[in-house]
């Protein structure tokens, strides 16, 4: 027997929950598969989500959505063996509404995410893996197969938000990359901790929360590290190249615990257990490994779509694939009102994210993981900034402070940076992250 | 970096113990153990981040499924054709993050 | 020939649970609400009875309207009846035998799990069945529903509804039974697996209807607890041991040279048999004073 649904959306993370609500409340009749037994229940991420895009769509969200606390805190940090040197921002104003980010659980914010479109009529299935699209003789996706008896799924339209392994997208022809240098592994610990003590050791008030990006601290291995704050657990991870990884003799849970060990990091986390572990992959090379957007019957949202912006000291992904999802759920709802689901008539889907941030930032910051993963960036500045921090404030009585200038030249030609790389790679991070 | 992590003594069934695993009765992923004797990087064995495959002093590699993080990361650094085939559990099988 | 009706019992528990080591506070978690395999098993046994008899399953459950999705998960695999008893979960299993009994009144076999993952004490099935006044059969670690039919000489309706099933006994050892309707059984997880739903039952299920019964509060008293204590074995004040040797005063201290405790088989009628165990522990100074084998005399 075969079940009928304007559309299907595979996946109930903030991609797929968005399409769903979307298109529940056009009015059409949306099937939202998710093959964890509840939704987030596969979703390991950093974690902190940035939710201003669903102020219009769900205006209650600030009060309603499952937050453990509002970032006010924001560091960035570089570090070396034996030195950090850290940009350390506070905002009193993220503290209150509107707010800016917050730190959230995937399992409990993508399944309040989800219930909300099932409120908005969506119909939920978990526990169901889709296994592949069905499609016709010319090649055009007609619904999906899943792994349950009796499983097909025709639909006027699939979206996929199966998330970055993307085997959807690839199956339909829109992407064929499997290239590692565009993947990173995250690999992260949640380390419990009581909450007055990581408001003591992050200097929060209660319900605030800190948002830690690091550069370095990777061994060797390009890519970096976070640490976030839940309400009582710590967040603590790295984020490593997979090709990286591959040519590396040391195993992720090592450079985890060495990035733990560290005399920056250490205060922060020592004496928290850890209470879960896991892994999970991050799209990293943006409009680099973007797939086509839409097929015929078929369009990809989310991590699916590469649209993570994972820049270096950016981490999103989580508000582009809402934005992205919403944005495939009303182009979906158009195509179908005016009866032509072809990959023409589902061309709406990219205006959309051409006129809003999804597409935008992604260009803006096209070079930034090149740049961010380059050898330069990961080894040699982190090194060159944090020597010339220790040399300024090394004080050396009685000899005389020396100039700034002359120091800096130092230090470039210890650290074996050559002039024209550092020209380079400052203009292109000018006019990458300008 | 080279100092000894001295905070950090769980052993690694321990840490793999805090996550949830509903397993399958089926295998999700296999590993050809023949395709895997002329693999020189063995990729596989230090980046699974949960420690999967592990060698054989035949020159084999021997898989286990049942805590697997369904990452992908394996078949990303696999350079063998055929060695790996991999696709997700059946539904509402696999890992169950609860705190992430 | 009445269809026969075949049910299962289902305790839908949060699976998991977080327990703070320090002050032992239990943080149930709301996303993990489901049964345990045993009950999976159960619904599954209870199907394949079906199959084989023919007829319907009654699903039921007792708690509050949480529960309601994880029932309908049985009517996606092919439960045709779903009914909640509403009651307060953490009533003792007595109680709930007893609210729950009248809804199983016409029921040829109700199969439930042997034990819930909540530290449930497995106890449920035997008060049901006394409830019913019908057989129990508990434990049950191996069904053969598919075995020649049912126990010769029954008849009406019930007639050929049997089959074999193997128990557990302490000491490694088995029983194997034969069992026919009507009975309370319970089963342990491992003895098969919940079949998987189909897309259409899940999609169907979604608005299955469910009955819902008041639950009555029960009558019995709940037992006086005087103290809540950790277990901990007696010990039993002995003389020191003498002796010149040390091996000599460890065989004395243990018991060593004594005329041993050992078994003996013998065949008494229950009763008897209560007053040989009392006598037993009594001499053994197992019984805590005021309790012993002289007691027995008050037995029924
Ligand atoms: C270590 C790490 C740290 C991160 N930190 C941050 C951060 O701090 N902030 C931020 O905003 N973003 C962060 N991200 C990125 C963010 O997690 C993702 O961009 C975001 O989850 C993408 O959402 P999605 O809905 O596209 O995909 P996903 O969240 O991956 O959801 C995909 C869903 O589809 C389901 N699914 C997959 N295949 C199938 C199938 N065949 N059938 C049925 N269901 C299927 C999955 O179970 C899953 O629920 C991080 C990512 C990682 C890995
Ligand atoms: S699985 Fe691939 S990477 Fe691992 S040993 Fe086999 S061939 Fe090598
Ligand atoms: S998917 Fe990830 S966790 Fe699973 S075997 Fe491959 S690398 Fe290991």
């Amino acid at each position: 027997m075969t079940e009928r649904f304007d559309v299907v959306v595979v996946g109930a993370g903030p991609a797929g929950s968005m399409a769903a609500l979307t298109l529940a409340r056009a009015g059409r009749s949306v099937c939202l598969l998710e093959r964890g037994p509840f939704p987030g229940s596969k979703n390991l991420y950093g974690g902190v989500i940035y939710g201003r895009v669903l102020d219009e769509i769900l205006p209650r969200w600030i009060d309603e959505a499952p937050i453990e606390r509002w970032v006010t805190r924001r560091v960035t940090m570089v570090l070396t063996e034996t030195q950090s040197l850290a940009v350390d921002f506070r905002s009193s104003a993220w503290g209150a509404k509107p707010y800016n980010g917050a730190t959230a659980l995937r399992p409990e914010f993508d399944s309040w995410l989800a219930s909300e479109a099932e409120k908005a009529g969506a119909v939920l299935v978990c526990s169901t893996t889709a296994t592949g699209l069905l499609l016709d003789e010319r090649g055009r996706t007609t619904g999906v197969r899943t792994d349950r008896p009796g499983g097909d799924i025709e639909a006027g339209v699939v979206i996929a938000c199966d998330g970055v392994n993307a085997f959807l997208a690839k199956q339909a022809g829109l992407t064929s990359t499997e290239d590692p240098s565009h993947y990173t592994l995250g690999v992260k610990e949640v380390l419990a901790l009581a909450p007055d003590e990581i408001e003591r050791r992050f200097g929060l008030e209660p319900g605030e929360g800190a948002d830690f990006e690091v550069i370095g601290g990777t061994g060797g291995i390009a890519g970096g590290g976070f640490l976030y704050t839940n309400r009582e657990t710590v967040s603590v991870g790295l984020v490593l190249s997979i090709e990286g990884l591959s040519r590396s003799e040391t195993r992720p849970e090592q450079l985890l615990a060495e990035f733990k060990s560290h005399p920056a990091i250490r205060p922060l986390v020592a004496g928290g257990d850890v209470v879960e572990y896991g892994a999970h992959l991050i799209p990293e090379a943006g409009l680099a490994m973007m797939p086509r957007l839409a097929g015929d019957g078929i369009l990809v949202a989310g991590d699916a779509a590469g649209m993570c912006l994972a820049a270096g000291i950016w981490l999103e992904g989580v508000n582009f694939a809402m934005a992205s999802g919403a944005a495939a759920g009303e182009a979906a709802a158009e195509a179908l009102e005016r009866g032509d689901t072809s990959a023409g008539g589902l061309r709406g889907y990219r205006k959309r994210l051409e006129a809003n941030f999804v597409l935008a930032d992604h260009r803006r910051l096209k070079r930034a993981p090149h740049l961010v993963l380059s050898d330069r960036m990961q080894h040699q500045y982190p090194q060159l900034v944090c020597n010339l921090v220790e040399e300024i404030f090394t004080v050396r009585n009685p000899s005389p402070k020396q100039g700034i200038v002359a120091q800096a030249r130092q230090e470039r030609r210890k650290a074996g940076v050559r002039l024209r790389d550092l020209a380079r790679d400052g203009w292109s991070a000018w006019r990458t992250f300008r | 970096m080279s100092r000894s992590s001295e905070s950090s003594p769980v052993a690694f069934e321990d840490r793999m113990a805090t996550t949830e695993f509903r397993i399958a009765s089926e295998p999700h992923i296999s590993v050809h153990g023949d395709s895997c004797r002329g693999c020189t990087t063995r990729a596989c064995v230090t980046a699974c981040p949960a420690k999967l495959f592990v060698p054989t002093s035949d020159g084999g590699i021997l898989f286990n499924y049942e805590q697997c993080f369904e990452c992908g990361t394996c078949y990303l650094v696999c350079n063998t054709e055929g060695a790996i085939t991999w696709a997700y559990p059946e539904g509402g099988a696999g890992v169950v993050y609860r705190r992430s | 020939m009445r269809r026969p009706l075949f049910a299962a019992c289902w305790k839908v528990v949060e699976l998991r649970s977080s327990i703070d080591p320090l002050t032992g506070e239990v943080t149930p978690d709301h996303l993990s609400l489901g049964v345990s395999r045993s009950d999976e098993a159960a619904l599954e046994w209870a199907l394949r009875s079906a199959a084989r008899w023919g007829g319907g399953v009654r699903l039921v459950t007792a708690g509050s309207a949480k529960t309601e999705a994880a029932l309908r998960q049985g009517a996606a695999v092919g439960a045709t009846e779903l009914l909640r008893v509403d009651l307060p979960i953490d009533w003792p299993s007595d109680w709930i035998a007893r609210a729950v009994a009248p809804h199983l009144a016409d029921a040829d076999l109700v199969w439930c799990g042997d034990m819930s993952t909540d530290r449930g004490s497995g106890a449920f099935p035997a008060y049901l069945a006394a409830e019913l006044g019908i057989s129990q059969a508990l434990g049950l670690i191996g069904v053969e529903l598919n075995g020649p039919d049912g126990p010769a000489g029954s008849d009406g309706p019930d007639k050929g509804l049997g089959f074999e099933a193997l128990r557990r006994l302490d000491g490694g050892r088995r029983e194997r039974l034969s069992i026919g309707a009507r009975a309370v059984l319970s089963c342990e997880g491992a003895t098969t697996r919940l079949r998987r739903a189909s897309l259409d039952g899940v999609l169907v299920a979604r608005d299955a209807p469910i009955a819902v019964r008041v639950g009555s509060r029960g009558t019995t008293v709940a037992p006086a607890v005087a103290s809540i204590a950790p277990f901990r074995p007696r010990a039993r004040v002995v003389e020191p041991p003498a002796g010149p040797t040390a091996r000599e005063r460890i065989r004395s201290l243990t018991g060593a040279d004594a005329a041993g405790r050992t078994a003996r088989a013998i065949t008494l009628n229950p009763r008897e048999a209560a007053v040989a165990i009392l006598e037993a522990l009594g001499s053994w100074g197992e019984l805590p004073a005021g309790l012993s084998g002289e007691r027995a005399g008050d037995l029924p």
